[in-house]
């Protein structure tokens, strides 16, 4: 009841701050312009493809690069969102009073967490809806779609969770969003090394994002990479939830 | 510790940046008791404040509100209490009434529930015509009288205010005091920490002095054996009795 209570707090101040509005904003218009330049391109080569036996339609060439277009922004759009969500509050001193009325750190962040989920959620509808009205009218590979939104979805959510974690770790939003930025960048490029150096897999490929998503946008549901995203988003809900409970012991 | 006090602080110590800010403070508060806590600054009151919100948890020692162990069951203790933080925090982006009906929520009162404790507070702190308003444009009295809206909206049994009369006028100081004195009244405990000493006469039943962490007095406003609270502080404070 409580963790309802804190999300639908959570989601009345995302609802009325500029940030939100205007990040959604500047984003679906550039999503509906790589959209439409998508659609145009896929439209104009119809005669080439029709000679490819097998050829990549409407979803591999329109609407997943649009996905993968989101993935790119939510790299910076899911750390602003989180950033103030626990750092910001514990500066302005509304953290120690959250707590005061008896709510346990578990439930701050997963009310926290969930009203950040809602809104991902409605900005991946957004931009999934621009395919899901065109592809009705065509023929759109819906089981790779359907993987490569849950595999979407999946990411946002560990973003998430990480931008949570690092908003648990400081009193500036700032530096939250920073480190958040960082350690997803991390995360996807942890086996650049090892691919450098010719070696691929391992634990290393297997430690990388990208590696994961890769395979959900293609249109594979492997267990390993859902298994993946879960450890990754309850290990940073873990941190957030830890770092949150040391509070009354270190200040 | 007994459990027919409301409040039972036994030996608490806490640790702050390094040094000792709070050492070996043990108190009782009975319902209907209004304690005045007097210090000068860095005397410990913030952290025990604190400690008592909830907020810090004790290097050693224990708290207990009515019989609920803050260590074991910290949820439950501080439901039964309302805090108002020395600056009044709170989010600008939401309305007066958004505060107020989010601080029951999420104590777990229904929706119809908490609309009806927001109608109640905000007809008793004369909030009406705020009520739409954005805590973000308040001027900084009517912040400190929305904190303290929030502080009370759930018809605590323990009230602790930190610095309350901060930013308000002197008609709105004599209101908060009439409302101090009508929650005793009602059965509720308050803890007023002050740096106003008349603010502790005008309104408290006890003053407890700390100096440099430690419980230097605690005793009833007019049982000073004829000293009034105004020597004794100084006393206290410049070390020149305890």
């Amino acid at each position: 009841m409580s963790i309802a209570a804190v999300a639908r707090l959570e989601w009345r101040r995302l609802a009325v701050r500029p940030l939100a509005w205007a990040l959604a904003a500047l984003t679906i218009a550039w999503l509906a312009w790589t959209f439409v330049l998508g659609l145009g391109q896929f439209l104009g080569a119809q005669v080439k493809l029709a000679g490819i036996a097998d050829a990549p339609g409407f979803t591999d060439l329109v609407a997943i690069p649009l996905l993968a277009e989101l993935v790119k922004l939510a790299f910076l759009v899911v750390p602003l969102m989180t950033m103030t969500q626990l750092a910001g509050e514990r500066r302005a001193g509304t953290l120690a009073l959250l707590a005061s009325t008896g709510l346990s750190p578990t439930r701050i962040v997963l009310g926290k967490y969930i009203a950040v989920l809602g809104w991902l959620a409605l900005w991946l509808l957004a931009t999934l809806a621009m395919p899901l009205l065109v592809g009705a009218e065509s023929t759109a590979d819906w089981g790779k779609l359907a993987a490569a939104t849950l595999g979407t979805a999946l990411l946002l959510a560990t973003l998430a969770a990480i931008g949570l974690a690092c908003s648990a770790a400081t009193s500036f939003p700032a530096i939250a969003a920073a480190m958040a930025l960082i350690v997803t960048l991390v995360l996807w490029t942890i086996d650049r090394g090892a691919q450098a150096a010719g070696l691929s897999g391992g634990f290393l490929g297997w430690l990388t994002m990208a590696t994961h998503l890769q395979n959900l946008l293609r249109g594979l549901v492997v267990s390993s990479d859902l298994i993946w995203f879960a450890l990754a988003i309850a290990l940073s809900l873990i941190l957030a939830i830890r770092r949150l409970g040391a509070d009354r012991e270190r200040q | 510790m007994s459990a027919a006090h409301l409040l039972n602080v036994a030996d608490v110590t806490r640790r702050r940046a390094g040094r000792l800010a709070v050492e070996g403070v043990s108190f009782c508060l009975n319902r209907g008791e209004v304690l005045g806590l007097l210090g000068v600054n860095g005397a410990g009151k913030s952290t025990t404040l604190s400690m008592l919100a909830g907020a810090l948890r004790p290097d050693s020692g224990h708290i207990e509100l009515d019989g609920m162990d803050f260590a074991r069951q910290p949820a439950m203790a501080r439901r039964l209490l309302g805090w108002l933080p020395e600056s009044a925090p709170l989010w600008p982006e939401l309305s007066v009434d958004e505060h107020l009906i989010a601080f029951s929520r999420l104590r777990g009162a229904s929706r119809a529930v908490a609309k009806r404790a927001a109608d109640t507070i905000v007809a008793r702190l004369q909030l009406g015509d705020l009520r739409r308003r954005l805590a973000g444009v308040l001027s900084q009295g009517q912040r400190q009288r929305l904190g303290l809206a929030c502080a009370l909206v759930h018809d605590p049994a323990l009230i602790i205010l930190d610095e309350p009369a901060n930013a308000l006028d002197p008609v709105q100081v004599g209101e908060l005091r009439r409302l101090i004195r009508e929650r005793a009244a009602a059965g509720a405990a308050v803890i007023l920490s002050t740096h106003v000493l008349g603010e502790v006469v005008a309104v408290c039943d006890r003053v407890a002095i700390l100096h440099e962490g430690r419980l230097r007095h605690d005793a009833p406003l007019h049982d000073d054996h004829g000293s009034d609270i105004e020597s004794v502080f100084f006393g206290i404070a410049t070390g020149a009795g305890a």
